[in-house]
């Protein structure tokens, strides 16, 4: 059964940037309708992103004998995308079964990503697959295996550090600010001269709450102009050093081939601030803060090679991290086969019976019981009693069961729909699943009378009346 | 009013308890191993302020208020009430810490010194209790404090300065600043209640031997204790020391208090002060 799912896919490690960019499938409107169409396949989804695409496909073992799936959706793919087959074998992995299975949970863990651990993947995924739904090409197998992989992910998120710790250069010198000065409200913060890794320092910084932000640059007009996209104050750049007295943070990053700040003025400023803690970041190459500045009291210095560190650290953590996320991974893989095997009919008849069994013996012990001491006789008959409702309750839905799984194509829908219905693989139930497509009117609670407790003890009370 | 015997031992094993686990929660950055160390440090501080108002409601509630066991049991429960201002003020349920092994440490002190007692005049008053005590108990809590902030903030500055990198231990700390706000209200308040217990202390000493200093250890080091304190309040407050500097001098002068209260009272000979057997 599982032998049906396939997944082709390049990535960032498998494809140059000119080669996803060529076969993106980020514009290519009805892609999985098309595929659908061409292809002897039951279900597709497809996920595109700027670091990779994914091409998750179950086959209809009916009409695919012989046939290369991968091949088939391969060639379909670079003609949608008009570009060369060749190239585009070149470049891609291909899974099947649980090997695709597996390679899914790590790509929603985002154990795949280029950036291991950061979470923009599975919003993607979503995005993808909630399409995939609205066109109708994800079916019972995707669906399944989609929610599966998110709620992987959602354990690789809780149960591993994978995502704890800052991974890019900016994000690390904001964590290191917070862990100096604790809340960022309030604080303020000076830019000094201008860079792209500097003003996305600064934007973060602006994001985490600091209150004012100053900017300084050699060329007025440009501290001006970037005042102004970044709502700061600009600052000449004579006053910078007497403007440090009131700044908590300093972010540098010009082109002055020598420092411009230095440990004695530094000092001078401390006085004035009466000891406050500064945190200088020197993005510079060659550096702008002199190094002597860090061995000041309550003076904390990094340059660009100390927070690459810290990133790096940061890195080899997460990888220690992916041991353990992988074997969530394995473990939700080998949970997912076991799901697809009872997809059959007979597995699902034999838990329908055993289900039916567990409840009326559970039922017949909870009233013999309450009745106290009984004969053997009468044991056996309200044993008898009880079997023989459960089986004949269930025998019109077991033979509808048989009747509709012969029929071409509707097997595993209406497998699952029993499975789910009687849920026979103890799976957790969501009170929030589908809030969306919920209307209104059935806002009443989903418990029924029959089951609840009370209506048990209520029938007792009418009887004993 | 009979309390069980078992008592004291159930007090500390909650306490050590306590503590244990917190120290695990915090290696294995495991909330829930915290919130029980908690549970478990919360049942045993009930248990130990039922214990003292056992003791005073005694009928030797008087003779009650001089003893060692009394004492130290007052000031372990004092920390705890320290930290658990802390803990609602500036959030620092870190100092856990701290507070949990030293309320640990003079709970059992208290029952180990259960047949001591101070050599001290009937003249001995509710409102000197207060003032004497009171005052001085509190600010060594306070100072017990300062000295787990302190020693927090010079671990975790050092790994910043440095750049050693933030273990998962060091993410879980407060910031430095908070640290050093710790440090700030403790030399804050404590330093004028210091003052006071002192003050009290030779006052009472005049009224009722006529001497105010005896040349005795205790008061020699008490007052050695409160010119550290008086210099760390004035460079904190006037000069405006931060950080490291006043961190390690709070961490001398809690070494010094302990010193003072263990140190001397047991082993030194002091006329109002000894708790020697």
């Amino acid at each position: 059964m599982d032998k049906n799912i396939f997944l082709v896919g390049l990535n960032h490690r498998s494809a140059g940037v000119d080669v996803r960019e060529k076969f993106a499938l980020t514009s290519v409107a009805d892609f999985e309708k098309s595929l659908l169409g061409t292809c002897p396949l039951r279900e597709v989804m497809a996920l595109s992103t700027c670091n990779r695409v994914e091409i998750l496909v179950v086959a209809d073992g009916n009409r695919c004998q012989d046939q290369d799936i991968s091949e088939a959706v391969l060639a379909h793919w670079a003609e949608t995308c008009q570009g060369p087959l060749d190239v585009l074998r070149d470049h891609t992995y291909k899974h099947q079964s649980l090997d695709a299975v597996t390679h899914l949970f790590c790509v929603a863990a985002s154990l795949d990503s280029m950036i291991m651990g950061e979470p923009q993947i599975l919003g993607q995924l979503k995005n993808s697959y909630r399409k995939a739904v609205e066109t109708g090409t994800a079916r019972v197998i995707i669906n399944r295996l989609l929610h599966k992989s998110f709620s992987v992910a959602k354990r690789v998120r809780t149960e591993t550090a994978i995502a704890s710790s800052a991974v890019s250069i900016s994000y690390a010198a904001v964590e290191l600010a917070k862990k100096i000065f604790g809340e960022l409200t309030g604080k303020t913060a000076m830019l000094v001269g201008a860079g792209e890794m500097a003003e996305l320092a600064a934007t973060h910084l602006l994001a985490s709450g600091i209150e004012k932000l100053y900017i300084c640059n050699r060329t007025y007009g440009r501290a001006q102009e970037l005042a102004k996209t970044m709502r700061g104050e600009a600052v000449f750049f004579e006053d910078m050093v007497e403007r440090l007295s009131g700044v908590d943070i300093v972010i540098s990053s010009t082109g002055s081939p020598t420092a411009i700040i230095r440990a004695k003025d530094i000092r001078e400023v401390l006085k004035k601030r009466r000891n406050r803690a500064m945190f200088f970041i020197d993005i510079a190459v060659p550096r702008d803060i002199d190094p002597d500045v860090n061995s000041l009291d309550n003076v904390y210095l990094y340059d660009i090679d100390d927070l690459k560190e810290v990133v790096e650290e940061n890195m080899s953590a997460r990888k220690g991290e992916a041991v353990k996320a992988r074997a969530i991974v394995d473990l939700e893989t080998e949970a997912f086969a076991t799901w697809m095997k009872s997809l059959a009919l007979q597995p699902t008849i034999t838990d329908l019976l055993r289900r039916a069994e567990d409840v009326a013996q559970r039922e017949l012990a909870k009233t013999l019981k309450r009745l106290g001491a009984v004969d053997d006789e009468t044991r056996q008959a309200l044993e008898v009693l009880v079997n023989s409702v459960s089986r004949k309750l269930l025998h019109e839905p077991i033979c509808f069961l048989k009747r509709r799984t012969r029929e071409e194509g509707s097997s595993d829908r209406f497998i699952d729909v029993t499975r789910r219905i009687f849920n026979l693989d103890s799976d957790p139930v969501n009170p929030d699943a589908h809030l969306d497509r919920r209307g209104s009117e059935d806002d009443e609670p989903l418990d029924c009378e029959c089951c609840r407790e009370d209506a048990e003890s209520g029938l007792d009370n009418s009887t004993k009346q | 009013m009979g309390l069980p015997d078992i008592l004291p031992m159930l007090v500390i094993g909650l306490y050590f308890l306590g503590t244990a686990f917190y120290v695990l929660g915090s290696a294995l950055r495991n909330e829930r191993i915290k919130v029980m160390a908690l549970c478990l440090a919360a049942a045993g501080f009930t248990l130990h302020a039922l214990d003292l108002a056992s003791q005073l409601a005694g009928a030797d509630a008087l003779s009650a208020l001089t003893s060692g066991r009394f004492l130290f049991c007052l000031l372990g429960l004092g920390i705890l009430i320290i930290f658990l201002l802390l803990w609602w003020r500036l959030n620092m349920r870190f100092l856990a810490v701290v507070a949990l092994p030293l309320a640990l440490v003079f709970y059992a002190t208290a029952n180990a010194t259960s047949d001591i007692n101070a050599s001290l005049p009937p003249m001995l008053s509710g409102l000197f209790f207060l003032l004497h005590i009171g005052t001085l108990f509190s600010s060594m809590a306070l100072l017990a404090m300062a000295f787990g902030a302190g020693l927090a903030f010079i671990h975790l500055e050092k790994r910043i300065k440095t750049k050693v990198g933030l273990k998962n231990f060091q993410q879980d700390m407060p910031s430095l600043d908070t640290f050093d706000k710790v440090n700030h209200w403790v030399i804050v308040i404590g330093f004028p209640l210091y003052t006071v217990g002192l003050v009290s202390g030779f006052v009472w000493a005049w009224l009722a031997s006529k001497r105010v200093f005896s040349f005795d250890p205790k008061e020699i080091l008490a007052l050695a204790i409160l010119g550290l304190y008086a210099y760390l309040f004035h460079q904190r407050l006037a000069y405006g020391w931060r950080g490291k500097k006043p961190a390690v001098m709070a961490i001398a002068v809690f070494l010094l208090t302990v010193l003072s209260m263990l140190g001397i009272n047991f082993l030194v000979p002091t006329t109002f002060h000894g708790f020697k057997p």
